[in-house]
């Protein structure tokens, strides 16, 4: 095992912890914004990378507009679900376990829609900043990875802030803490959790258009998606977001350093025995501090 | 009572006289629905009696159906052994993982119960020294019971469906027994009940081996029925598709169970008849009936028969 091995496993580890992070971080502002677990969050994924590839190739949108369509529709799909599914259950005070099978539901609905409205081909993106590598110490890594971890690195920042400095964000956080006394000030609740779902819609969007042009997309990516992005929430204690993104990292290092220690067709058998082991062990998640249902 | 009975007798009958009025490609539905419901049924338990949602099983029906390849096409064994391998596998797996993932609740569960699902899938694709990986095992022989050989959908039937109320039997006698009741007492507070010194981890535990013990045998009926097997049998999707029988049936009830199994084999079937849009259909089938039956369709059933008994009463008031 080289020096140069190992830190090819960590770029390669980073930039899928990346993805996971963004993937993990929307299923955590959905969960803390309205205590439903988002079975189909890997399909906004494949939502907003599915049209981004549309936009750009049958549309001919220029790249920067069609990744902002690729977002805005993993947006509209998010506000669409809690609108039309999500608030209705709220309202007869469904089960957790029915919200888990209303997005499971949701979820083959969509995958299904996408392999008959688009087909079942795989589709690439082009990479952001061309298709150059850098290499350090005979390890490569590609531009685009380089841009995928500032952004999520960015989107992270962003997260934080919106939760702490914006008066949207703090009301979402409110929202969820404690809903009637949030309703009491004034605050919308239905509507913060619409708002939820499309920072959810978007995060997950954003971590779809960004892996496309790594591994391609197609019907069948969001199922991983969803479980790689559900581990990495539950690693950072579920209800922090940006614990999520702390996860999502320590998940794609596992991976990838699991790769070169033991097979590469190990990859996912080692992430979701790390993940059993910890919910088991670590019932906080690895940071442990923020707990598991509260803010 | 007589004319519960008289529903009884009719059922059966029909059951009886189905596999022989019906077209092939219906009765091999409906040996698919014997199948189905037997690996449903343990989530059924697993769900109504002690509110966990198991997305493992087709761990255990993956187990049941390698098991009975393996020891019919590789070595060569009687397809007994293979049954009564694959039941010993799954339940001790399902002992071993059981005790501590049982220890999780919720929403935790459910994603641990998945990530077991998605580990076994990877495995059984990785060991094909074992499974075959997707070139899988073929030549599984068909089931032959003292020489007679249930090599046609309307023969095999009547064996799955007898493995199948076999089950329904256990099923119901582990409900109304005292760990049916140890299992309502947990259900509705496990605090109390834990107070009465019954032991929830092992409780949970035994209906988790329960549940398990079907998945396998609905896993090597399969493999007998199918006389084939490959990883795509097994994966994630499948074990949501289980998932979906008890839910969409309702999980405490046994007809419940059976119309679940009905709706996991046969809307697909008669849906793909439209044409490629038929997943999609299925997909909002689904989402339909979560919203609007949260019970299941026996759930709703049920609420039918009260409102009617609430009319009837009414009008003689």
């Amino acid at each position: 095992m080289t020096l140069s091995l190992v830190l090819q496993a960590v770029f390669a580890g980073v930039t899928n912890g990346m993805v996971y992070a963004l993937v993990g971080m929307g299923l955590a502002a959905i969960f803390k914004g309205s205590r439903v677990i988002n079975a189909m969050q890997g399909e906004f994924s494949v939502i907003g990378a599915m049209t981004t590839v549309l936009l750009l190739t049958k549309a001919g949108w220029p790249y920067p507009a069609a990744i902002a369509g690729g977002a805005l529709a993993g947006a509209l799909v998010g506000a669409f679900i809690e609108v039309a599914f999500v608030r209705y259950m709220a309202k007869k005070n469904a089960s957790e376990d029915s919200f888990l099978l209303l997005t499971i539901g949701l979820a083959l609905t969509l995958s299904a829609s996408i392999l008959f409205f688009v087909g079942r081909d795989g589709h690439l993106l082009p990479p952001l900043g061309g298709e150059g590598v850098l290499i350090v110490l005979d390890a490569v890594i590609q531009f685009h990875a380089l841009w995928l971890i500032a952004i999520g690195i960015g989107a992270t920042l962003l997260l934080r802030a919106f939760f702490h400095r914006t008066t949207v964000g703090l009301s979402m956080m409110a929202a969820s803490i404690d809903a009637d006394g949030a309703a009491t000030t004034g605050i919308n609740v239905a509507r913060m959790r619409t708002f939820t779902f499309v920072l959810g819609g978007v995060l997950g969007a954003a971590g779809g258009i960004l892996v496309t042009p790594l591994i391609g997309v197609d019907y069948q990516l969001g199922l991983n998606l969803t479980l790689k992005g559900f581990a990495a929430a539950v690693l950072g204690g579920l209800t922090n977001p940006l614990g999520a993104a702390v996860g999502g990292l320590t998940l794609g290092l596992v991976e990838s350093l699991a790769i070169i220690g033991i097979s590469s067709s190990y990859k996912d058998v080692v992430a979701f025995s790390v993940l059993i082991v910890i919910m088991i062990l670590m019932p906080q998640g690895i940071l442990g501090r923020a707990g598991r249902r509260g803010g | 009572m007589t004319s519960r009975l008289f529903w009884i007798a009719v059922a059966l009958a029909v059951w009886a006289v189905l596999p022989f009025v019906v077209p092939r490609n219906i009765a091999d539905l409906l040996v698919f629905t014997g199948i189905y419901s037997i690996a449903g049924l343990g989530i059924g338990l697993l769900l109504g009696h002690c509110g966990i949602v198991n997305l493992a099983q087709a761990t255990f029906y993956g187990l049941g159906a390698y098991a009975s390849a393996y020891c019919t096409v590789m070595m060569g064994l009687p397809s007994a052994v293979g049954f009564v391998a694959g039941a010993v596998i799954s339940m001790a797996l399902a002992y071993v993982i059981g005790r501590p993932i049982l220890r999780l609740t919720g929403y935790f569960l459910a994603l641990g119960t998945l990530a077991l699902s998605a580990i076994a899938s990877a495995l059984f694709f990785e060991w094909d020294w074992l499974t075959g990986g997707t070139l899988g095992i073929g030549g599984i022989p068909k089931l032959d019971l003292f020489g007679f050989v249930l090599d046609r959908p309307s023969r095999y039937y009547f064996f799955v469906w007898i493995v199948a109320f076999a089950c329904m039997a256990v099923a119901r006698n582990l409900v109304n027994s005292r760990t049916g009741l140890m299992l309502r007492a947990m259900r509705d507070s496990s605090t109390a009940a834990a107070s009465l010194s019954i032991d929830l981890q092992g409780l949970r535990t035994r209906v988790f081996v329960v549940c398990a013990l079907f998945g396998s045998l609905a896993g090597s009926l399969f493999a007998h029925h199918a006389s084939f097997v490959s990883t795509q049998s097994f994966t994630v999707d499948r074990s949501i598709s289980f998932l979906l029988i008890p839910v969409i049936g309702g999980a405490t009830s046994i007809p419940g169970i059976v119309a679940g199994a009905v709706f996991v084999t046969f809307l697909p079937e008669f849906l793909s008849k439209l044409g490629d849009i038929h997943q999609i259909l299925f997909g909002l089938a689904l989402v339909a009936v979560v919203v609007m039956l949260p019970d299941g369709l026996m759930g709703a059933v049920g609420r039918i028969r009260a409102w009617r008994a609430a009319r009837r009463g009414g009008d003689a008031g």
